[in-house]
Formats: C-alpha cells, structure tokens, sequence
C-alpha cells in the first residue's frame, strides 16, 4: 500500500514536472525593414518563454530552453542579463532606431539577484562562462573595466516591488576591440531549438552575414511575467541577430532584394518546435518613399499605429510552408535618391586635438525634436585615459548648461575605470556638446597589446532617454516578448539607450623593434662566435705533409 | 664647469695644435661640411628605398577598378557646371553627386579673419562626403581630398581630378572589403579651405589670434591615417609628379611615399619627383650624380621654405601622412595616362591603406631624396650639418680657451710701467673683466625686441598708414636700420667697455644651437642657414675686423638675405628682363614674400618668420655689436706692435 501510494505520489510529481517542463513556447520571427537611406535592415528574434520561477533546480531539465546557458543562470545567480556582439556602428542619424541598441564589439550587463554574496567573483566567473559559451573574448572582463552605473541602466524584466532597486547589484562592461565573427554565431545557433536546421535560423549563413554593414547578435535574458494581473511568472530569452545590408554592395545594379540575395538560400517551413514562425516587411515606405512590389503576396498586412506614426507590416506565416520560397521586392522607379530625416535624438563622439600630451572626448548630442528631452549620459572611460572632472563642460552654441545630476567616481590605474554620469535637459531643436580634457599616458611595457601602434579602444557611452514620439522607433515595449506585441503598442515614453562611436586612442608606444634589433644582433653575435668556437674545440690541427708537387700557371721553383 | 676652470685646460697637445691652427680647421670643418652634402647624391652615400610596413601588402591584389566611363561622363557635366560658377564652388551639383553615389555628405563653412591691415573676413565652403566603411566602426579613416579651382583660378585646373574622384566614389561605394572610412573632401581656397577642415575636424585652432574661424562639422570618421591629395590637370597625363613637403618642412612616412611609387610602377605610369622620374644612367656616373643633385637640392630649397607645395602639407602636423599627385596633361605625346590607370593606381594606394593595421610608424619621417627610388636617411645628412656646427663650437671654445690664457698671463708677468699700454690691451682679456652688463644687456634687449616683432607688425599694418604690404616693410626696414645705427650712436656718444669678447662667443653658441634646434624639425633650412652663416660667423673676430667683414655681414642681414634670394629667384625666371625691371620686380615679390610669410604664421601657425624674428635677427645683431665694437685693423697692429717691442726688451 505503501509503495503503492509512493508511486503514485512520484506519478502525480512527475507529472507535475513535467507539466511544467512542457509549459514552454518557442517563436521565431523575422522583422525586414528598409530604412531611409536604403540600406535593408533584417532582425531575426528568437524567443523562448518559459511559464517558471528562476532558481538553481530549474535548469536541471529543460525542454525547449538551451540547458547550457540556463546552467550558467542558475549557477552565478542572474536576475537578467543581456550580452551583444556586434561589429560595426548602428549609425542612428540614416537609420533611425534600431530594435535592440548594440555598442560595436562586446557590450554584458549584468542585474544578479539580490542574494548574491560576492557579486565581483560571480561577475567575473559569469564572464567566464559565456566565454566559453560564446566564443568570444568576455573573459577579458574583470574590474578593471567594468562598472555599475547607477541610473542608466534598471532591470527591464518584472523586478520585487518590495525590494528597491539597488544598483551594487548590477556590472557592465564593454569590450570595444572584439571581432565579432563566424566563430560567435555557430554558437548562437546552436542555442535554438532547432539549431540552424530549420526555420528561420537556415538564413542565417556565414557568408552573407558577414557581408553586412552591420551585425550584432544579442542575448538577452530577464524574467517576466504572464496573465492578465501579472501572477505567473515567465522567464523569457531574445536571441536576436541584427543586419544592416548595403544594397549598393549586394545588388549594384538595382535597388530590389529578395531574401536569396540578402541570405544566399529561400525560406523553408519554420522550425517544428517552433509555436510561430513569421516573417514581417515592413511596408511602411510604400506609401511616401520609393514604391515596391512584393512577391509572393502576404498572407496577411497588419497596421500599427504606435506613437503617432503608423506602420504597416507585410506578414508572412511560414510555419506550414511546405517547399522553400522567396520573397522578393521590386521596386518600380529608382530614379529618386531617397532623402533620410534625422531621428529625434542621435549622436556623435570624436577625440578632439592632436599629438600626444593632452586631448578632449566631445560628445555631441542633437535634438531634433520640438521639446526639450532629458537623457542620462554614461561616460565609460578606461583607466588608460586618465579625465579631468574640472573640465566637464556641456555647451549648447557656446552657452554653458548646467547638468541637473552629476555622478562621478574617479578611475584608479589598473584598478578600476573612469565613471561618469551625467542627467542633462536638452532645449528644443538644439545639438549640445559634452567635453571634458584628459592626458596620454605611458603604460608599462608589457601592457602594450601586440600591433600596439592601432590605438588603444576606448568603449561608447551610453545615452540613455524616454523620446516623447515612435518616429523611426523599433524597439518593443517592456511587457512585450514578440516583435508582433509591438504594434499598436502606444506608450507614455520610447526608451531609447542610444551607443554612441568607440573610439582609437593613440598613447605614446615606445619603439618595439627595438628588442627584435637586439635579439637579431645577439643571434647573429652568437652565430659567429659558435662557427669558429665549435671548429676549435671539435677538430684537431693537424700538420700534414704534401705529397704532391705544387701545380699551377706559376708553380714555386724548387730548391 | 670642472673642464673651464681647470688650470690645466689649453696645455693639451690636441688644444695647442686647435688654438694654434683653429682658423683653418674651421674653415676645413666648414667645406667638409658642404663636400659632405654634396656627396649624398651619389648612389654610394644614399640607399635604395624599401618597404618597412609589410602590412601594406603593396600591389599584392589586381586593381579592380574599371569603369572610367563614369569618369568620363562625370567630367562632361562637370565642365558645363563648372563654366556656370566662374568664382565659386558648384556646390549643390557636387552634394548631389555625392549624396547619389551613396556617401554621407556634409558641409563645412568656414571664416578668415584676415589677421592684417583692416581685418577683413573672407569665407569659404568645403564639401566632403564620408563612405562608411562596411567592416569597421568608424573608428579609422583615409582621406582623398582635392583642391577646387574654379574656371576664374589663376593655378591650373583641379576639375579632372574631380571626374576621377567622383569615378572612384562609385566605384569604391561597391566594395565590401572597406574597413576604414574613406572621407572625400572637397576645399576652397587652396590650403586655406584644407586647415580650417582639419582643424574643425580635430576641433582645434593652430593658427595665432583665432584667424581661421574653423567652424563646425558633423560627420566625423574616426582619426585619419593618411591623405592623398590630388591635382590632375587634364584629362589626359603625360606624368604624374609626387609632391611630399609640408608646413614647416614636415615630411610624411616614407614608406607612403615609397607605395605611391610602387603603385605607379605597377600600372606602367610615368611618375616623377621633382619632374626627374627615376631612370639611372648606369655607364654616366658624374651624369647620374648631378641629376640626383639637382633634385636633392630642388627637395632641400622647397623643405627650407616650410611652405607646403600642396595640400597635403597641411595634414602633417595631425599626424596624418600625406602627399600629392599632380598629374601634367600631356603636350602631343602618343602615350598617355588614363582615367583608367590613374584610378588603379589611387585605387591600389587605398587598398593598401586600408591593409594597415597600425598607424604608420615605421620606415622614415626624416629624409632626402635625391631621386624617386633613392633615399638618405638622417643618420647620412645630420652629418654634414654636424659638421659645420662643430666649426662654429669649436671658435667659441678657442675663444673662451684665449681668454683663460690670457688671464694667466696677465697676473703671472711682474707689472712695469712701462707695460702699462700692453697691460691696458691685455686687461681687456681679463675674465674678471667680461664685461657682464653690457652683454647682457644687449643679448636681452635684441632678444626682447626680435620676439616682439611679429606683434608689432601686426599692430602697424592694422593702422593703415601704407597699404598691408608697404607698411611690413617699412616696420622691418626701419626695425632694422634703427638697430643697425643704435650701437654706432652709443659707441660715438659713450665712453663703454670695448670688451665684447663675451658676445662673441655667446653669439657664436647660440647659432649653433638654433642650428641644431632647427635642424630637429626642418634639416634644409638649417643646412641653408649654416650654409650662409656659419663662415661669416667664424671669421668674425673679438677684437679685429676689416671694413670689408663689416660690410659682407650687413648684407648678410635676415631682410636683406630675403632679397637676395628673391632677386636671384626673379633674375633666374625672367633672365630676358632689363636689370631696372628685375630689381623692381623683386622689390615687389620681397614685400609680397613678407607679407605671405606673416600670414602663413598667423593662419598656418607655420614658424620660419617667427625663429627669424625672434632668434636669428638678434643673433645677427650680437654678432654686429661684436663687429661695431671691436678694434680697427690699425689700431690691434700697433698695440701688437708694442707688445713686441716689450717681449724684446
């Protein structure tokens, strides 16, 4: 009886878990847009949703989650996480607002639990590990170069309301020198359900993806909540991999693409696991820019109307595509160069001076908008290059402003870097500039990288800001998982956290060849002595005696 | 100190035979200088050049570039535009070629405040265009940039250059191996338009006195490795001329130099330096010789200059290499240069740019060139200049050295009176006796008035009493014939020390490290300098000189040196010319010369006016006070006289 009930008890539990276990969805979607200055932008969003609580048991089975990365979650205590890869500049001024903002090279940012203990070792055993999960060089990240901003960045999951957020809780830090290449998406893919053997992860080829303006893949993982009063908790994990293509480069002739010319294959039927597998084009453009005609038609437009501007979506469904098809996008007259309007907000940075004793970072923001925006500006700045606080200066056309909120905790060499924050009110339809001095620094010998004349990478600062208007905006609102939650998804605010350019930073590099010139005239002084060293202590002298007669035009006369 | 105060010092036997013989081994350090330099001409004294960068992969892909018919197209509307706009830039057909073949386009706008006379404002518009590299963030650029000249421009026109520019903007918009942006720009004005650009783009001011107001600029591409600038003057070359020297004689890598001279040789184009290609003479060595002496010192007189012979000049100074192809349209020759080879050639200059991984910083950024393919380093030609440094050291160490022998001679001899005479002569000698005061007084008071100078001209072209060049000269005239006269009237109407041996050897150290110091920065001109100086200077003696020394040294007066070589500059190029109109000429062309170089000061931050003006016209004047106080001739012959007739006795 006993054992009877015990295996009923452990049937009831399974059953349980498993039921939890197969609560999880898979969606797979593919947003292409063309932005304004023509280039053809695809983002492809992998999302994973999971109807469970985060704890260290919970990654012991998984389903449809990737048990790799869930492991690292659980073991190092993570409350959100978000890693980039990307290479190239997400250039806002042509191309508006991108989904998901990227830094180029390597950007992680971290939220851990608030039970954490010793959040600086678990940082930097997590960067470890998605290191290793990655492929990528995150296991340069130490202390030395990451920080917690303390406004710039919340947790953008579902966060206890009885606990306020505490920023010592959160680290970020960039890698701005990563290459960002083949060896990272394998790994990507291989995190899908489906890995790259079907669905929309069969675009996804080497080759074409990195024939791109730009492309950035991202991870990002937080926890959420589901039912109408939020009860149920979620945990949610975007793949996302974002491609800016230049039509010029892949198409010189005409501006039409199609998804073989942008991915090298069609599309076959979506991945099986998948609960919905979408294509969406956005066929906003139609209507005031340069008109085209896609083929095949859709299978449905979905109109969105999302802060005051209204889009249109084409919508593919290929989950029950049964052969592979393509989709194709003529355009009907190409003699017009089309004219791209600045998004609402944008920005550049540049190192300003030359030589190598003193130097400037300018960062200029610019608002397009009609009223005043408030932003958050995150100055990142590495150890090596030492700032002057004094000289922290936001001009708008030569008149001071003052910043509403300044934080600052001066870098230590070798320790910890520069951290900066600054809250700052930009009047209408004005560009300010933010500057501030710093000082070229010699390093130790050792601390040069190999190529030590490239430059130094210093990482983007971050400018953080609720834009008032959708206009050129993309990003999805933070209760949505889908891009398809996106529309008609009005807000009071557009988060934006726009990446600004890293920058090369030239140090005085002291003259490496020189130990090569020493270690070639030491080899060489080493040759020489050896030859006639090794002659005379191996080979005897010996006297010997001629036997035959000297020979010769000129032979020596005989005495 | 030890080595001046030692009781010891003139007994050596290598001092003895340098007090004994000083005037002749001067004079041998001096010609050995000049042997010297004119020996790195030969191949035996100059290298071959090399690549050091391996990075740049010179040559190593076959060019692409193909499709010169758009070039060609281009040109045509080009010339209709061009002929519309007789003064000015066409400047919205350019942004709209540019924004059409895809670039980011922008414009610059900038203002000179023109820092003499009236103060008058001149502007001016750039246009460039910046081709996003597609694997790469911005964070490193190249730049080809290109003068405008419209149709009314008095310099040969820049359009073609502007056909092939615009023909590789489309054609390098198609690549995706790009992974450092390529930033076209277009300028106004000459060099004018190039600094305020670079400036606006490092936001930094290099000239004195805010006299470019640089503006503002929007697209930046990171910090540029290197520029080529181009001049192309005709559809079809005969020649391309490579042009390297830069403000105040900067020069770039020599390993850019090398690649544009690999490239050319590569598409089979004729290219020159100084308009000698490199073409040896293996069976005429003193042929050869004097062929590579001659661009040797066409390269020497243009560094000395420290004006840039293009627009290229001006990027040095932000640690940009680079340089200036200027393309000949070819007389009736049957062979000439296309679009086609011409666009390869930048084409493959690019792709090898955009190889590099690190800045450049290897090969040489200091050297001569006596020919395209020939190179000497700055171990070989600091020799010569060291040389005749050296004479002048050693004539102020003698001097110093006849001082302390002196002195010792003096209060080691009984005193007589009938000595008192010699003793008087002697005393002058004595180092108790330096006469401090005096010699520092002069050497501040020529020193405060020469740094001063600059400013001062500034102030009285501003009052416009004489038009702008006038009044130059007749603030530096006057300047000069005042500080000529001063030390006459004060030797005439007081009674001072005539002991200035102190000067002398002040003086003489003192060009001998402005020597050396300038030929830190600009080896040609301080190689020309001491060319002039320095036996003037060595022949200039404490105590005795002749009328003649006098009179070689007024005319070897900084203004007057100025006139001279814009005489012989004139007389050269209109040799057919009366003599009344070449001296006219060179009057004119003299005061425009000064005029130009103060402004170049002003807006260019270049410095040849400035170390004239405040270090090498007092220098000349210590000497002149040397000259003006010393002895006659007769006067040293009789007190030698005396001296002889006691040693007698």
């Amino acid at each position: 009886m006993f054992i009877l009930f015990t295996i009923l008890f452990q049937l009831i539990f399974s059953v349980n878990t498993f039921s939890n276990l197969y609560s999880d969805s898979f969606h797979e979607e593919l947003l292409i847009k063309r932005l304004s200055s023509g280039h053809v932008y695809s983002y492809f969003q992998f999302t994973t949703l999971w109807n469970t609580t985060l704890d260290k048991s919970t990654f012991d089975h998984t389903h449809l989650w990737p048990r790799s990365l869930g492991e690292i979650l659980g073991y190092h205590n993570v409350q959100e996480l978000h890693v980039s890869l990307t290479q190239g500049l997400w250039r806002y001024q042509n191309w508006g607002y991108p989904v998901v903002e990227a830094p180029p090279g390597a950007e992680l940012w971290v939220w851990f639990k608030p039970d954490t203990e010793n959040v600086e070792k678990e940082w930097k055993l997590l960067a470890g590990a998605l290191s290793g999960l990655l492929c990528a060089s995150l296991n340069f990240i130490e202390t030395s170069n990451s920080m917690t901003p303390e406004l710039s960045f919340r947790p953008v999951g579902v966060a206890d309301i009885s606990n306020p957020v505490n920023s010592s809780f959160l680290r970020y830090a960039t890698l701005p020198r990563e290459i960002v290449c083949t060896e990272n998406l394998t790994p990507l893919k291989k995190l899908l359900p489906c890995d790259s053997k079907k669905g929309l992860s069969t675009l996804l080829n080497a080759g074409y993806v990195h024939n791109t303006n730009y492309h950035s893949l991202g991870l990002h993982f937080r926890q959420t909540c589901s039912g109408k009063y939020c009860v149920n908790p979620v945990i949610e994990l975007r793949q996302t991999v974002s491609l800016v293509y230049d039509l010029s480069i892949v198409e010189p002739i005409n501006q039409d693409w199609s998804i073989r010319k942008l991915f090298g294959v069609g599309v076959g039927s979506g991945c099986p696991l998948a609960s919905s597998s979408r294509i969406y084009v956005d066929i906003s453009s139609n209507e005031t820019g340069p008109v085209f005609h896609l083929t095949p038609n859709p299978d449905s437009v979905a109109l969105s109307m999302r802060g005051g501007y209204q889009s249109t979506f084409a919508v593919y469904d290929i989950s029950s595509a049964e052969k592979l098809f393509n989709i194709n996008a003529n355009y009907r007259k190409l003699s017009s160069v089309p004219l791209s309007y600045p998004p609402p907000l944008y920005v550049n940075r540049y190192i300003a001076g030359y030589g190598q004793e003193r130097g400037r970072i300018v960062t200029k923001i610019h608002n397009k908008h009609r009223t005043p925006l408030k932003i958050i500006y995150l100055e990142n700045i590495p150890w090596f290059m030492p700032i002057y606080y004094h000289t922290l200066k936001v001009t708008a056309n030569n008149r001071n402003i003052n910043p509403i909120q300044k934080r600052y905790h001066p870098g230590k060499e070798r320790v910890r870097p520069y951290f900066l924050e600054v809250v700052l009110e930009i009047p209408a339809r004005t560009s300010i500039e933010v500057h501030f001095e710093f000082d070229y620094i010699f390093l130790k010998w050792q601390e040069y990288p190999p190529d030590a004349n490239h430059g130094f990478y210093v990482g983007s600062a971050v400018i953080t800001c609720m834009l008032p208007v959708g206009r050129n905006y993309t990003g999805l609102p933070p209760e949505a998982s889908l891009i398809s939650d996106s529309w008609n998804a009005s807000q009071q605010g557009y988060l934006v956290q726009l990446r600004t350019e890293s920058l090369i930073l030239t140090l005085p590099t002291p003259d490496f060849s020189m130990p090569y010139n020493v270690i070639c005239l030491a080899c060489t002084v080493v040759a020489l002595a050896f030859g006639p060293l090794h002659n005379i202590t191996t080979k005897r002298l010996q006297l010997v005696k001629l036997d035959e007669e000297p020979k010769g035009v000129f032979p020596f006369p005989k005495e | 100190m030890g080595l001046l105060t030692d009781p010891t010092t003139g007994q050596g036997k290598i001092i003895q035979i340098l007090l004994n013989h000083h005037g002749k081994i001067c004079v041998l350090l001096f010609l050995s200088s000049l042997v010297w330099f004119v020996l790195l001409a030969h191949n035996q004294f100059n290298a071959a050049t090399y690549f050091s960068e391996n990075a740049l992969l010179p040559g190593l892909v076959k060019g692409d570039y193909s499709d010169d018919g758009v070039a060609k197209r281009v040109m045509e509307e080009l010339e209709v535009e061009a002929d519309a706009h007789q003064n000015s830039i066409p400047q919205s057909w350019i942004v709209a070629k540019f924004r059409q073949f895809g670039l980011d386009t922008y414009l610059h706008n900038f203002t000179l405040n023109y820092p003499l006379g009236k103060k008058q404002k001149y502007t001016g518009t750039n246009i460039y265009g910046i081709l996003r590299a597609a694997r790469g963030a911005s964070t490193e650029a190249v730049v080809l940039s290109l003068p405008y000249r419209p149709p009314s421009s008095t310099n040969p026109t820049t359009l073609p250059g502007l056909a092939l520019m615009l023909g590789l903007i489309n054609f390098f918009g198609k690549q995706k191996y790009w992974a450092k942006d390529i930033i076209f720009l277009v300028t106004e004005h000459e060099q004018l338009g190039v600094q305020a650009w670079l400036e606006a783009y490092h936001g930094i001011s290099c000239g004195l006195g805010g006299a470019v107001d640089y503006g503002d600029i929007d697209g930046r591409g990171g910090p540029i490795q290197a520029a080529i600038n181009l001049e192309i003057h005709g559809r079809r070359l005969s020649r391309i001329d490579v042009k390297i020297s830069g403000l105040n004689g900067q020069l770039p890598n020599l390993d850019l130099f090398n690649l544009v001279h690999r490239m050319c040789a590569k598409e089979g184009i004729k290219h020159t330096f100084y308009n000698k290609d490199s073409s040896s003479h293996p069976n005429d060595f003193v042929g050869e010789w004097r062929s590579k002496l001659n661009t040797l010192v066409s390269m020497v007189a243009t560094q000395a200059s420290g004006v840039p012979n293009g627009n290229h000049g001006l990027f040095h100074r932000f640690g940009i290499e680079a340089l200036t192809l200027e393309g000949y349209e070819h007389g009736n020759r049957v062979k000439y240069i296309t679009f086609h080879q011409l666009g390869r050639v930048v084409e493959g200059i690019f792709r090898s740019l955009n190889n590099l991984l690190e800045r450049f910083h290897q090969s040489y950024f200091f050297y001569l060139l006596p020919a395209s393919d020939r190179y000497v380093s700055i171990g070989n030609y600091m020799i010569s200049l060291g040389v005749s440094v050296a004479a002048l050291f050693a004539k102020s160490y003698v001097t110093w050295l006849q001082i302390q022998i002196n002195g010792k001679r003096d209060t080691s001899k009984p005193k007589d009176d009938a000595s008192i005479k010699t003793l008087k002569m002697v005393a002058a000698d004595d180092p108790k006796t330096l006469n401090l005061v005096g010699v520092g007084s002069v050497i501040l008071m020529t020193h405060f008035l020469g740094m001063n100078l600059l400013y001062l001209c500034q102030k009285f072209t501003s009052l416009g009493y004489f038009s702008t060049e006038d009044s130059l000269l007749v603030v530096l005239a006057s300047f000069s014939i005042i500080s000529l006269v001063f030390p006459l009237v004060i030797k005439r109407c007081f009674r001072i020390s005539n002991n200035w041996i102190l000067l002398n050897i002040l003086a003489l150290n003192e060009l001998a490290t402005l020597l050396l110091c300038v030929a830190m920065h600009n080896f040609s001109l301080a190689f020309i300098a001491s060319t002039i100086y320095v036996l003037p200077a060595i022949l200039i003696d404490s105590k005795k000189n002749s009328f003649y020394k006098k009179t070689l040294w007024l005319l070897l007066h900084p203004l007057l040196l100025l006139f001279w070589a814009v005489l012989f500059y004139t007389g050269f190029t209109f040799m057919d010319l009366s003599y009344l109109t070449i001296l006219k000429r060179a009057v004119s062309a003299t005061k425009t010369t000064l005029v130009l170089s103060v402004v170049d000061t002003f807006v260019y931050g270049s410095w040849p006016f400035t170390v004239a003006t405040s270090i090498l016209l007092p220098n000349w004047l210590m000497f002149w006070w040397v000259l003006i106080f010393s002895e006659s001739r007769d006067c040293m012959d009789q007190a030698s006289k005396v001296t002889k007739d006691k040693s007698k006795k």
